[in-house]
Parts: C-alpha cells; structure tokens; sequence
C-alpha cells in the first residue's frame, strides 16, 4: 500500500511540477543552498472561508506557507490559524499506523489487516443485523471526493441511509433554512457581496474570530468609509470592537427580532410591492414541532400556502414595543434596523455562522433573516443578501453533500424514486438497492448507540466524544461494547480512545482532493507531501473496505486516479446549470470557481442577469428552486427554548469558537503557538456578575448544569464579556468539556444541536 | 484595569512619533568592510557580506529622525533592554515570512481592543518595554490579532506603574505560574536566508523574501526598532527598490521564442 502510494506521489509529483511560475529559488548564492523551496497553491483547511495559500515544499516536506495575493477569498491575507496550518501536519503523536484494540489496548497492525478486519465486521454485522445497524459519521474537513465516496459506499453499495457528517452540528439550519426560503440550499451570492455592500449585519456572528480573513475584507471597506459594519449579539466580542455599532440582544431571541423588524418595514409602508408581487409567495409550517430531545431529532415540516394578509396579522404581535420584553432591543433600534434594511439607496449583507445556526429553531432563523431581505426585495443582487458562513471546510458545509447527508444522494433525495433511479443508473447497481426512507441524522447515529440499535460505527476525521451537545449521554451510549467503533483520523482523540479500530488518516497536502468552501469555491488540492508511515485519505480507505466487500465493480479506481475518476462520476449526477459542476481540469488550472460552473462560474444564483439556471422572462429574478419559481416568506413563530434559567440555575451558557482553534483542536492543539496563545478553556462572565460571585480573573469555578459539572479558570474582561446573567466557554478542549453540561434539544427541521443555550449554575470553588 | 490605562497614558507620552521615511536626513556611519569568504565553491558568484559587528550600536532616536522630541532626563534610559536581533527576529517566527507572534505582554484592554498601533504604527521608545517598539509594515491592517499570536499567559497581566523591569516575569517566566507543556512537533521550518548577500562585489544586496505584507522597507530595516543585523547603513535613501531586487520570485531567464 505504501509503496504504491510513493510510485503515485511520483506521478503526481511529475505531474504538477511543470508549473515553472511557482518555482521560487533561492538566492543560491545567499545562503549556500541550492536545493530550491516550491511554492504550491492549495486551499487553507481550517475553516469555512478557503483562503487560497501558496505552500513552500522542500524536501518532500511542507516548510512554509504564504497567503496568495491572486486567491479571491484572502487576497494574501490569512489568519493565525493558516499561518500555521502546516505545523498541524506535523505533531508528534500522528496517527501513522492502523491500530486494533487488543486486550483494551490500541496495537499497531499492518493496514491490511485492519481493513480485513474492518470489512469482516461490517459484513457480518449486515448479515445479522440487517442494513440497518451500520452508520458512518463523517466530517465538516472532508472533502467532495470522500464525501462522494462514503455517500457511494453506504447508499450505494449497502443500501444503507445512516450516514451523516458533523456540518450537522455547525450549519445544518442554514441549508434547510436556505431549502425553504429560496429553493437551493447553498448561498445566492458569495464572498464578493462583501465588496458591494454598504451595510453588513452581523447576527450573532464573532467573525473577527471566525472568519477573520472576511473581517479583514470589511474592516478595509470600512477605512474607507464605502461599508458600515453593524451587529446584533449576545456578547461583546473583539468584532464588536471593530465595527461601527453593537446591539445586545435576549438570548434566543432572534425570531422575535426579525419579526420585529419586519413588522416595522411593513409599518413603515417599506416594503419592496413589486418584487413581493413578482417572485414571492408566503408559507406556513408546523408549529407543534418540540425540540429532538429524543430519536430522530428531525421532524418532516408541512408548509401550508399562506397569504399576505395573513403575514401581516402574523407580525402584529411583534411590534417593536411588544415583543421588547422578549427581544431585549428597545424599539428606536428596531425601527433604526429596519431602516437600514428598508433604505432603498442602500445595500446590505446579512452575515451569520453557527452559533446563530446552533438554536432550537435554527431552521426558522433562517427563513426569517431571509425574510428580512426578500420583504425589501434585497437578496440575489451584488452586495444584496445573505451570507451564511458554516464553520467548517469541508463535506455538508462547503457547496454539497455528495450524497454523505441522511436523506440526499448525489443529486436530489432518497425519497424520490426519480432521484434513486438517476444514482442507480449511475452507479451501475439495481435501484431497489437504495433504500427510500432517510437514515440517521447525527445524534440519532449515537441516539442508536444506547439501544443497540447502531452495531458497526465508522468515523472520519470528526471527534463527537468531544463535540456532541450532552455528551455524558452520548458517552455512556458508546461506552458499552454493543457497537464496533472504527474511527479514521490524523492525531489521537477522545473518539480513537473508545475505538476498536483506528486508521491512520491522510490530511490537506497529504492526498489529493476536490474542496468547497462557505462562498460556493469549488478548489482542487493536488497531493504534495507523502502522509506519514500507512496513513491514506479517507476516501482511498473506504474504496480498499468495498473492495473487500465485494463492491470493486462499483469503485474500479485507483489510489493515484480516484480523485478524477469519482469527480468525473459525480458530475454526470449535475449536468442541468442550476448545479452543474466544472471539470477537474479546470478546477486545477486556476484558483478554483464560484459554483455552479461549466465553462464560467455562477456570481449570483437565482438572478436571471449571473444565472444561467434561472429564467430572464420572470424578470430579474428566477427562484426555480421552487415549482412555482418564488422565493417563499415563512411565517416562523417565536417560541421560547427547550431550556431557560431559573433560581437554581440562572445563568445561560453559550459556547463556541475562539480565533486560534478550529473545531475540537485535534490539529490546532498540536500547533506549539497556538495551544501557548489557548492552551485551555475557559470562562468568561461579565465583570458585574464576577463581582458579585466574588469571582476575579484567574479564579477557578465551577459550573453546573441539570447533566453536569465542569471546574475551569475564570476570565473577566479579557477576550470577550458575556451580558449580564450570560457566560461563555469555548468548546475546542478535550479536557475541559462544556459539553458535559450543554443540552442535546436540536432544531426539528434540520437536527442540529443548540450549543447557545442552557441554563448553568456558577461556583466559586473554594 | 485602572492601571492598564495610566501605563497607556505613560508610554503615549513617552512613545516619540517618528517620520515617515521622507524625513530621514541621518546617515549611519558605515563602515562595510568588504571579505570574500573562503569556503564558497569558486564557481558560484562572489558574495559580499557586511560586517556588522563593526557598527555602533544606535542608542536613541536622535541620529535617524529629525523630529525626535528630547524628553528631558530620558536620554539616559532609552538604551533598548530588549535589543532587536536576527535571532529574536527569527525566534518569534516558525518559518521565514510567518507573522511574528507578540513577544510582550498585554493589558485585557489592549488584547480586547486590538491597541497594537499606539506604538506600532510609527514606531518609538516605549518606557513600558524600555525599548524601541518595531514599525507594522503594514499599518492599514487593523486587526491585529488576527495573524499575530499572544501567549495566554501574558495576555490580561496588569503591569506595575513605575517600574518596568517588573515586566521581565513575561517573557522569561509564566506571570500566572502556569506550567505549560507544549505538544510534541517534528516541524521543521524552511532555511533562513543569509542576510546581507549580494552576487557581485560593490553590488547592493538582493531582497531574499517577497514584499507582500512587508513592501514598506524601513518597518524592519531602519530606526531604531530595526533588526540589528539588517539596519541599513544609509537610511536618508528611501527608495530601497531602485537598487534592491526581490529574487523570491526570479526564475532563470530563458529564449522560448527565437528572433521574428
């Protein structure tokens, strides 16, 4: 295996080396060296934003790394986490070998025998169990290829549904809000409304420790006076200090804010009549809907028509005045919000991430902040609209699932048998193969861990017995020796310690692969650097387990050609412009394209003048994602969450990201400056309520929620102060878990966990 | 808090606004001696280094910009404490061109408001550090934080008004006691250039790094915040790219075409 993947490494080598432009020597005379440092492009990995970095190689080794001033995306510019993306290729304690448990130990085998192993379990697991009791949970670092190839593997090959990635926990709201509001569930416009707009409001979006680079992007409109950055948050962030105004609201309280506005545009006699008219309409769901305590948390909504009149009535309980007391926002900033959304002479960009996707009601945000922008009729339109940016690089997050949610196949969903006989003539196999009911969604996965009903569990690259809300629950589930645990990862996690199995996994310069990103970037990564000892890509692992299922007819590529080969395959799935993908060949020529994209990339979707999906006769906007071609307004009640404060726990408890980790920090922690920059979590309240508790910076304390407690440093007035009643912990360290005290309630409609809010009692610990 | 600010108040006022590069009118005495080093293949262009060692060291403002405000009675303190080097410029950094991390400590103010261009965006004597805060070259970045890492541990230490030497606790220990055990790495950078290297003896040395991010020279290259090893000799010349090329990004010149 090994040798093989150094004779490919050697074609790819020779096949992307004729790129003279790139080569930088040095000055052989300088410093005595002749050996030349290669610069190589490829797309930054720790984030949703994919800078575009040029990495030096020499050696066979990555040794330095640049921003490329031509990537779209940064213009050269990074963020402390790209500037030290390649130190994360190389820890210490790389995972290079398969390892199987062996008397409750982790032993070092040939990879072939864990993959012998891997593949006996899984079949027999099938045979006994039925389809039904395998899942794989993927990651938001995964890229199109392995997500192509898991959604192949388990849909395709095993008939099995129970397949998802964690872009559940960070984004899944805004594609199913997106789905709802305007038909597609990838963004209308792209990074580039940044440059266009003259207002951008932030929700609940600490993009200076996000999405830093798109920070950088506004902070440079805005010294020059051509952008005015607004935000409305629960704390006070470093991005609050940067921009031009900062608005606190409740807790939870979104929907009511955005009916508010809403309701003070219509009031207001602001509405935008002729685009409403022409390509909206107006829906209704379910609204008895609970909060996925329990199973499967996603529920089927049930949009019933709605009307205009009816929207109306529906806002009148919003008015800025009334919904104050949940809102917490007084009403001469709603009506100053609204004015600026409303303000015909100018164009804002609504930008959100997780942390307002990680809400009870996640799904309904979403189609209210697209409300906002279709009542004024400003979305689809250069520096008009919205901007969802997901956390995460890769799978679910960036542009397409390929096929790795539940419910999708590479094109269209398992529910419709027109979709299903599209994969299966694809594929080659009998379409009945493909199973019609959606599988699991994430926490259902290890929601079947506690009844047995999950027995053969693979994980890729993604570390849940870290990540998961509630996570005593999840870690007792999984705990029990019921279900065969393989988990395929670049370092050692708290998810390989409960593994049978680990597979050594190749990362970002180590393989090949096919990226997207939050701006709808498709980019291609050539391979660069031999992974250490036997690791390989997820992607090349999964093709080796079908193989030895007896699926090689269905995955007849190999490690040095699968990359084209399974993208080749996944574009026949998008031939039609309203989602077609362009050719690996012109992928690798450049610095990547917005998609949809054939022969030229999509800038706008939806807007018949960028579009080339949508129809000019319907005027300046297509909204085909909809039979009936409009862009639906929802009316989305607010409705209070599954968790609130009370005398025995008063505080709310949010938790998130900080700048220098990504994700659990399993490739961050191993990069020397930044674990000295966050070497820990810890928690931040406000000054007011620290004295109070008689609590200072430093101060160890205690929190604890209805699941749970956690000991960890205090800080006060440092990075970012919470609101009163309000603290907040980063959620990046393995051993400070917040999750032990969050709670696992998710959005009905689209499964993702709410880390924002639970109630939580702080200590002093004495 | 309140002490963080009455520092920031101290080093504003102590913190001399230097010019902008079109008003150098000081000339360091240089006195290059020119060597030919021995052990360099014959076949390679000579080289010609500068010797440094045979500089005075610069000791204050004075002699490189001319409207250096004397601050009466702090002649005798503005020796830097923390003189700039080669090898604390390539300390703070993992691999040639990385965004150096920040070597000092930070007020919970001035972590949370990004107060980086108090004294970065021109440059000075900082009482605080008792030394010349280094030049951004790249002032109209504003956020900071964003590439340049602060140690936790520095970060939100409050510093004693009057005595700045109180402050050596941050770099050379822990001010929290924390014991940090950093993760294992088998990273290695790529080489640092030789500075000072040019191809022909007489010729102006050749830039060994791209200029993106740092096209303005005189952040790392002049003054008294400057890299020791790198100052240049003659400062009252500000357009350094007339005569220094970049070779980061020179290939080899080749005829792909022959004569129409």
């Amino acid at each position: 295996m090994s040798q093989l993947d150094r004779r490919m490494f050697l074609k790819v080598l020779a096949a992307t080396g004729a790129t003279p432009a790139l080569l930088a020597a040095q000055d052989s005379s300088g410093g005595g060296r002749t050996d030349a440092v290669v610069w190589k492009r490829t797309p930054c990995r720790l984030c949703d934003v994919g800078c575009g970095m040029l990495v030096g190689i020499q050696d066979g080794r990555a040794v330095a790394i640049k921003g490329d001033v031509d990537a779209p995306a940064n213009r050269g510019l990074a963020c402390v986490k790209g500037y030290y993306a390649v130190q994360a290729l190389y820890g210490s304690d790389r995972i290079r070998y398969a390892m199987i448990r062996r008397n409750g130990t982790l032993v070092r085998v040939p990879l072939a025998e864990a993959y012998d192993v891997i593949a006996a379990r899984l079949r027999a697991t099938v045979r006994q169990h039925g389809r039904d009791s395998v899942a794989l949970y993927g990651s938001g670092q995964w890229s199109l290829t392995d997500a192509y190839v898991a959604g192949k593997l388990w849909k395709g090959a095993l008939g099995s549904n129970h397949i998802d990635t964690s872009t559940r926990l960070y984004s899944a709201s805004a594609r199913a809000g997106a789905s709802g509001s305007v038909g597609v569930d990838g963004p209308l416009g792209s990074f580039a409304d940044i440059e266009h707009a003259d207002v951008v409001v932030l929700w609940n979006h600490n993009i200076a420790e996000t999405d830093p680079v798109l920070f950088s992007r506004m902070l440079e409109r805005r010294r020059t006076n051509r952008l005015r950055v607004i935000e409305l948050a629960a704390r006070t962030t470093r991005t609050s200090y940067g921009i031009d105004r900062s608005i606190r609201y409740a807790p939870h309280a979104e929907l009511a804010v955005i009916h508010a506005i809403c309701h003070e545009i219509v009031a207001r006699r602001q509405v935008n009549r002729e685009f409403i008219e022409r390509h909206v309409a107006f829906r209704k769901g379910s609204t008895a809907v609970g909060y996925g305590l329990e199973g499967e948390p996603i529920t089927p909504d049930v949009p019933a028509v709605a009307s205009w009149k009816e929207y109306v009535n529906f806002l009148g309980a919003y008015a800025a005045r009334k919904s104050e007391p949940i809102t917490g926002i007084a009403p001469e900033d709603i009506t100053w919000l609204a004015s600026l959304y409303a303000d015909p002479a100018r164009k804002v960009l609504s930008v959100w991430g997780s942390a307002l996707n990680q809400h009870a009601r996640g799904t309904w945000v979403n189609n209210g902040l697209h409300n906002i922008h279709l009542l004024v009729g400003k979305i689809a339109a250069p520096g008009n609209g919205v901007l969802p940016l997901n956390g995460q690089p890769g799978g679910a997050a960036a542009v397409h699932d390929a096929g790795s949610e539940p419910g999708s196949l590479p094109r269209g969903d398992v529910r419709n048998a027109a979709d299903r006989e599209l994969a299966a003539r694809i594929w080659g196999i009998d379409a009945r193969r493909i199973n019609a009911r959606p599988g699991r969604s994430a926490l259902a996965i290890f929601r079947g861990l506690e009844r047995s009903d999950v027995r053969f569990l693979w994980v890729h690259g993604t570390n849940p017995m870290v990540s998961l809300p509630n996570l005593a629950r999840y870690r007792r589930a999984a705990a029990g020796d019921s279900c065969f645990v393989v988990v395929s990862d670049a370092y050692p996690t708290a998810t390989t310690d409960i593994a049978d199995v680990v597979l050594p996994a190749a990362w970002w310069l180590e393989r090949e692969a096919v990226y997207g990103d939050a701006g709808r970037r498709l980019q291609h990564s050539a391979q660069m650097i031999q992974p250490p000892g036997d690791a390989a890509s997820d992607a090349v692992h999964m093709i080796e387990i079908a193989r030895r299922l007896g699926f090689a007819r269905l995955f007849p590529w190999t490690a040095a050609t699968h990359v084209e080969q399974s993208w080749n395959e996944y574009r026949r799935f998008h031939a039609h412009p309203a989602t077609r993908l362009p050719s690996l060949a012109a992928l690798r020529g450049g610095r990547g394209m917005l998609w949809p994209a054939g022969s030229s990339e999509t800038a706008w979707r939806c807007n018949t003048a960028h579009d080339p999906a949508a129809d000019k006769r319907r005027g300046q906007f297509d909204f085909y994602g909809h039979a009936e071609h409009r862009a639906w307004i929802w009316l989305r009640p607010y409705q209070p969450p599954a968790e609130t404060t009370d005398a025995r726990y008063p505080f709310w408890l949010a938790s998130g990201t900080v700048l220098e980790h990504a994700g659990t920090g399993s490739l961050t922690r191993r990069i020397p400056t930044l674990h000295r920059a966050v070497p820990g979590a810890y928690v931040e309240l406000n000054a007011r309520d620290a004295e109070e508790l008689g609590i200072g910076n430093g101060t160890r304390v205690r929190l604890i929620s209805r699941r749970g407690s956690i000991e960890l440093p205090a800080r006060v007035n440092v990075r970012s102060q919470p609101a009163r009643g309000q603290v907040f912990v980063p959620s990046f360290d393995e051993h400070v878990l917040v999750n032990m005290l969050t709670l696992d309630a998710c959005c009905p409609l689209s499964g993702q966990p709410d880390y924002q809010k639970c109630a939580v009692r702080v200590e002093r610990v004495t | 808090m309140k002490a963080g600010a009455e520092i920031m108040v101290r080093v504003a006022t102590a913190t001399i606004a230097i010019g902008a590069a079109g008003l150098f009118i000081g000339s360091f005495s240089a006195r290059a001696t020119r060597r030919l080093p021995a052990d360099r293949p014959a076949r390679e262009a000579p080289v010609v280094r500068l010797d440094r060692d045979s500089q005075p060291p610069i000791d204050g403002e004075a002699r490189v910009f001319a409207a250096v405000v004397p601050v009466p009675g702090e002649a005798a303190r503005r020796r830097s404490a923390h003189p700039r080097t080669l090898a604390t410029f390539r300390a703070l950094r993992p691999y040639p061109g990385a965004p150096p991390r920040i070597p000092h400590g930070l007020t919970a103010d001035e972590f949370r408001n990004t107060r980086c261009r108090t004294c970065h965006e021109r440059g000075g004597y900082s009482l605080r550090f008792e030394a010349y805060a280094p030049v951004t070259p790249h002032p109209e970045l504003t956020d900071c934080l964003q590439c340049h890492v602060a140690d936790d541990a520095v970060v939100g230490v409050s510093f004693p008004g009057d005595h700045p030497d109180a402050l050596c606790g941050q770099c050379h220990a822990s001010p929290r006691g924390v014991k940090l055990t950093l993760p294992r790495s088998d990273w290695r950078g790529a080489a640092w250039p030789e500075p000072g290297a040019a191809r022909m003896p007489g010729a102006p040395p050749a830039i060994p790094h791209d200029l993106e991010l740092r096209g303005n020279c005189v952040a790392c290259h002049a003054g008294p915040g400057a890299v020791a090893e790198i100052r240049t000799t003659h400062a009252q010349w500000s357009s350094c790219l007339q005569c220094h090329v970049t070779v980061a990004s020179a290939g080899s010149f080749s005829r792909t075409r022959g004569t129409p």
